[in-house]
């Protein structure tokens, strides 16, 4: 059964933000030099 | 000429998809700009007919998706006041925010030609300011980080939760430390009034940096 909120409740401002965090600096960092490392092993084939 | 009219079943997914869309443009660009990531992960497109910069990393790419289709249907019910683009520090202390307030006027009937013509028009003197924004605001300290945030009412969370990705992607109410910023100045970069929307942009800068 829903409980139906007080209008001021309803109204309650509130500010969200995702729990999850994204990519650190340095995990993309590591990605970018993987990926030049595997263009220019494709390159020398 | 068709029109639209805010009665209209789809008119308010209309704003949210052209709102996100701009969104995400605007993050990848802001992300560029403030160099919260190497300049290696992007790469030159062109979007509202001006160049921008675009990250071409999946998770980064994956997770400011996700985040904008968690948002959508608040922006959809005009639930959503401000979207917030935070840069912390490595101490998670913010820097700067990015400040996307947002409202939907009331609107009687719109051509559809004028809805999108006029509004890209718009959305791209945003995206210019943006992309020149770094000329007014000072370097960031080394290792920083970003967040998005949104501010909201209590009762629209339950539009948030109908998404599916909410499952994989939830949200917390934002403590004191993500949203605090001890004297900040305020840079304001740009407004827009149109029928549909109206947005305005600025930046909270915290005093001291490093």
């Amino acid at each position: 059964e829903q409980t139906e909120l007080s209008p001021s409740s309803r109204d309650k401002k509130i500010i969200l933000l995702p729990c999850k965090t994204p990519p650190s600096c340095e995990h993309v960092q590591l990605w970018l030099e993987a990926r030049k490392q595997y263009e220019s092993l494709q390159k020398g084939k | 000429m068709t029109t639209l009219t805010r009665q209209d079943l789809n008119f308010g997914q209309v704003v949210a998809d052209i709102l996100c869309e701009f969104l995400e443009v605007a993050i990848h660009l802001i992300l560029y700009v403030r160099e919260v990531y190497p300049s290696g992960i992007f790469q030159k497109r062109k979007k509202y007919n001006v160049p921008v910069q675009m990250s071409c990393h999946p998770e980064l790419n994956q997770y400011i998706q996700d985040t904008l289709h968690c948002i959508k249907p608040l922006i959809e019910k005009n639930d959503a006041e401000k979207v917030v683009v935070v840069i912390m520090d490595k101490e998670h202390h913010p820097v700067e925010r990015f400040v996307f307030e947002i409202s939907q006027p009331p609107l009687l009937s719109i051509s559809a030609e004028t809805l999108l013509s006029h509004v890209e028009q718009l959305l791209r003197a945003f995206i210019l300011k943006i992309s020149v924004c770094d000329a007014v605001l000072n370097n960031n300290p080394p290792g920083c980080s970003f967040t998005v945030l949104v501010h909201t009412r209590e009762a629209a969370t339950r539009n948030m939760e109908k998404v599916q990705v909410i499952k994989d992607f939830p949200w917390i109410v934002a403590d004191e430390q993500e949203v605090h910023m001890k004297e900040p100045r305020l840079i304001p970069l740009k407004s827009m009034t149109s029928d549909i929307v109206k947005m305005q942009l600025y930046v909270e800068e915290r005093a001291q940096k490093t």
